[in-house]
């Protein structure tokens, strides 16, 4: 029984059904804000102490943030938390109508960072629709090269965005005791990481001086160099299409990415123990940071990387090549899993609009899913997004994100989440250099100038700021090994003859086709779902990690995964006056889930072609309390 | 030593794409050996590995871009970068930009500024857009600046600022 709130069973077979004499399954009553709202207003009327402290933009995120919190600096907790979206993309918008070709193209540029996992998730959902099934080479060959963008994606985060949160310039200036501890404390991990002292470890992820910095920006051009071999270009490859890749591989080819592969086994060796380091010793130094950004452990993912000789591109299958993912597929609820289908994953997600600047809308089209599985009429094939920027106070709307949820429950997104289900789902049949435990997942990294080395990601205790850091350093493990992986089944093809990347495929012209595209970004879940009506694209919906984790309060009032971890962080600064206060508590609760906002917010704009021609403040600066 | 001339900005932004719009065009002239001319529209870190690669081969640099500062639509101007940068905090905050995919002139000199791989004379084609919405080609301003562009920057080029 994975669901426990929309009232959705299963039968001996497996198959999902609506439980019996349920009227109006998905009906819902909505939860004002007004009380939450007065109460605020009342508090910060009657004490000094209780201070409203925004951050618009929150900088050193990719896209448009902002962020408003009320904080007790006397009690030192935070009293209110809004996460706002404040710009919004018209991808939806641009794709309707067009050429189902044309979608991985165009969805790429959604994202500035990541486009590839965008044109392969939109690939996986062409794929479905059409159908057409890669051949294994054009399947191993696309993982590998969207395990390469993580490259990209996870030192950016780990040393330029969120790293330096933990520097010396930050920690000496908003927790000088910390510093202090730092320079008195040994690092543990030298042998690996090459750094003596703690304080070593702050000091060289110093912003533009420091060397894990200046590293940290050299290794983007590493995973670009690798990246194009197979993508011909980044952001946004040229070579992913429907049906697999259409560049040509050669041994040339996979040689010129091992020559960068064989950096990222000791970058990712080193990259683990500095983040180990730096996160046990924070809790040494202070056991309250165990609070930072903590929530309960509810984690989408809809796994990545496809087994070449499993999948099959349908629907119908899906559970099954899901499970043989590299990344298996998951929801965790309280830090178990609770199901590893991405079929029941799939039916339990919905979209909605209460507090975000849409209408909500009629007619959905579908009931069931292409298996005869129940979907709600907020589910992503049903979603219309329909544009609507008024009532923008907190109790109304304030959002450009909608409140994605699954099972109605506030779900996180994360790229560790794939450490997770992987680990303790314990299902993985790809096991040359990975080993889930059930409660731990191991990596096997092979020797390059470091021995090899096997690193243990094992779950936490506690789900927060730290360990969101630290996860996303085993992560980029993951990423080696599963490129790896990847390149030695590649190697293997071609060595066996098999060098073809792509299947021929007929773009449908008649009728209506129905796909999803089950994917990854390198902040986790992500997923295309599209309609297709008489050869155009008809509906086009896309489901972003950031759009779960930057959601604002869902239709019964219950904070976004960034409002909660930060509702649950306690102020650990030291300052000498309310102005002296920073906020780097807040800061590195929100920065931890590696927010990314350019692909979080899409809109559709009824009558309009492709241009959107409003123009609205959504910015935080007027809203009342 | 060469020259390097070099584009910068979006593709299909109506005016605001200048900058790789006349690459192809200044690469149709007439040029006397030691001029390269190349679109750097790939990030200002991706230009600093680029041209981290061949250090002090460039003896002058030319941008050319268009840019929205609030001046007349259609004109042009001239300068020589004074290599001036600014507060620690707001270059971090650049390259910030630059390594999630934001393409900007002011963010690809003062980056390049920061890690010293700028030639002593860079100078600075700019022209001010007035369209800069999605979609090809350029309003009439732009349309009637642009010979006049070409221009200021091959004399940029040959002669260098004071030329």
């Amino acid at each position: 029984m994975c669901f426990k709130n929309l009232p959705i069973e299963f039968d001996a077979q497996g198959k999902a059904h609506l439980k019996e004499n349920v009227r109006d399954p998905y009906s819902y009553e909505t939860r004002s804000l007004d009380e939450q709202a007065d109460r605020i207003k009342e508090l910060l009327a009657r004490n000094g102490h209780i201070k409203s402290v925004d951050f618009d933009p929150v900088t050193r995120v990719a896209g448009a943030l902002a962020f408003h919190s009320i904080v007790d600096l006397k009690e030192r907790r935070v009293v209110e938390a809004n996460s706002m979206a404040t710009l919004f993309r018209g991808y939806e918008v641009i794709l309707k109508g067009r050429d189902p070709r044309d979608a991985a193209f165009i969805s790429s540029r959604a994202c500035g960072v990541c486009g590839g996992v965008h044109s392969a998730t939109s690939a996986l959902a062409m794929e479905m629709a059409f159908p057409v099934k890669p051949p294994p080479l054009g399947i191993a060959v696309r993982n590998l090269m969207l395990a390469l963008e993580f490259w990209y994606d996870n030192p950016l985060h780990l040393f330029l965005l969120a790293g330096p949160d933990y520097s010396q310039s930050i920690v000496q200036l908003t927790n000088p005791e910390i510093w202090e501890k730092a320079k008195a404390s040994d690092a543990p991990r030298v042998k690996i990481h090459g750094f003596r002292m703690i304080s070593d470890i702050m000091a060289e992820l110093n912003p533009l001086s420091g060397a894990l910095y200046l590293e940290g920006l050299e290794m983007t051009r590493v995973a670009r160099e690798a990246y194009v071999n197979i993508g011909a270009k980044y952001p946004h490859p040229e070579t992913v299409i429907p049906g697999g890749m259409t560049t040509t591989v050669t041994i040339t080819t996979f040689n010129e990415i091992f020559a960068r592969l064989r950096q990222l086994f000791d970058y990712c060796k080193r990259t683990v123990a500095i983040w180990d380091d730096l996160c046990d010793f924070f809790y040494y130094a202070n056991p309250e940071y165990k609070k930072v950004g903590a929530r309960p452990a509810n984690i989408i993912d809809s796994g990545i990387w496809d087994d070449p000789f499993a999948y099959d591109a349908s629907y119908e299958n899906c559970n099954e090549w899901g499970e043989r993912r590299w990344a298996t597929p998951g929801v965790i609820v309280d830090g178990q899993v609770v199901t590893t289908k991405l079929q029941a994953l799939n039916i339990g997600v919905e979209e909605f609009v209460e507090h975000s600047y849409y209408e909500t809308w009629d007619s959905p089209r579908y009931t069931t899913d292409p298996a005869g599985n129940p979907i709600s009429p907020y589910h992503m094939w049903n979603k219309q997004t329909k544009p609507h920027p008024t009532g923008q106070n907190w109790r109304e709307k304030y959002s450009w994100s909608t409140s994605p949820r699954w099972d109605r429950h506030a779900m996180e997104a994360e790229c560790s989440a794939r450490l997770w289900t992987t680990g303790a789902a314990n299902i993985l049949p790809h096991r040359r250099f990975l080993e889930p435990t059930g409660a731990s997942l191991k990596m096997h990294v092979p020797e390059s100038t470091l021995p090899e080395m096997e690193l243990e990601w094992k779950i936490p205790e506690i789900w927060n700021a730290f360990e969101r850091n630290r996860g996303r350093a085993y992560h980029l493990a993951f990423t080696t090994l599963v490129a790896f992986d990847n390149w030695l089944v590649g190697m293997d093809l071609l060595k066996q003859g098999y060098d073809q990347v792509h299947t021929p495929f007929e773009t449908p012209r008649k009728g209506s086709q129905i796909g999803a595209g089950f994917w990854g970004a390198g902040r986790g879940y992500l997923t295309h779902h599209a309609t297709i009506d008489n050869g155009a694209l008809s509906n086009y919906q896309i489901l972003t990690p950031s759009t779960w984790n930057a959601c604002p309060r869902d239709p019964w009032g219950n904070p976004g995964p960034y409002e909660e971890a930060v509702l649950n962080t306690p102020i650990l600064e030291e300052f000498s006056s309310p102005e002296n206060y920073k906020g780097i508590d807040i800061l590195r609760t929100i920065r931890s889930f590696d927010p990314c906002m350019p692909c979080t917010t899409h809109i559709h704009v009824d009558g309009a072609d492709h241009v959107i021609l409003r123009e609205v403040n959504t910015c935080g600066c007027g809203l009342d309390e | 030593m060469p020259v390097l001339i070099a584009g910068v900005g979006y593709h299909h932004l109506r005016d605001l794409s200048v900058g790789p719009a006349l690459v192809p065009r200044l690469r149709r002239l007439d040029w006397p050996e030691g001029i390269e001319i190349e679109d750097l529209s790939f990030g200002p870190i991706a230009v600093v590995q680029w041209l981290e690669e061949k250090p002090g081969y460039y003896e002058r640099m030319v941008f050319v871009s268009s840019v929205e500062r609030a001046r007349r639509r259609g004109s042009i101007y001239l300068y020589r970068w004074p290599g001036r940068l600014p507060e620690a905090a707001e270059i971090q905050e650049r390259i910030g930009e630059a390594v999630m995919g934001v393409i900007s002139l002011d963010n690809l000199l003062i980056i390049s500024q920061h890690f010293r791989v700028l030639p002593a004379e860079v100078i600075v084609v700019e022209v001010e857009p007035e369209d800069t919405g999605w979609g090809l080609g350029f309003t009439p301003c732009i349309e009637a600046a642009l010979e006049e562009v070409i221009e200021t920057v091959r004399r940029a080029a040959l002669d260098g600022y004071n030329g």
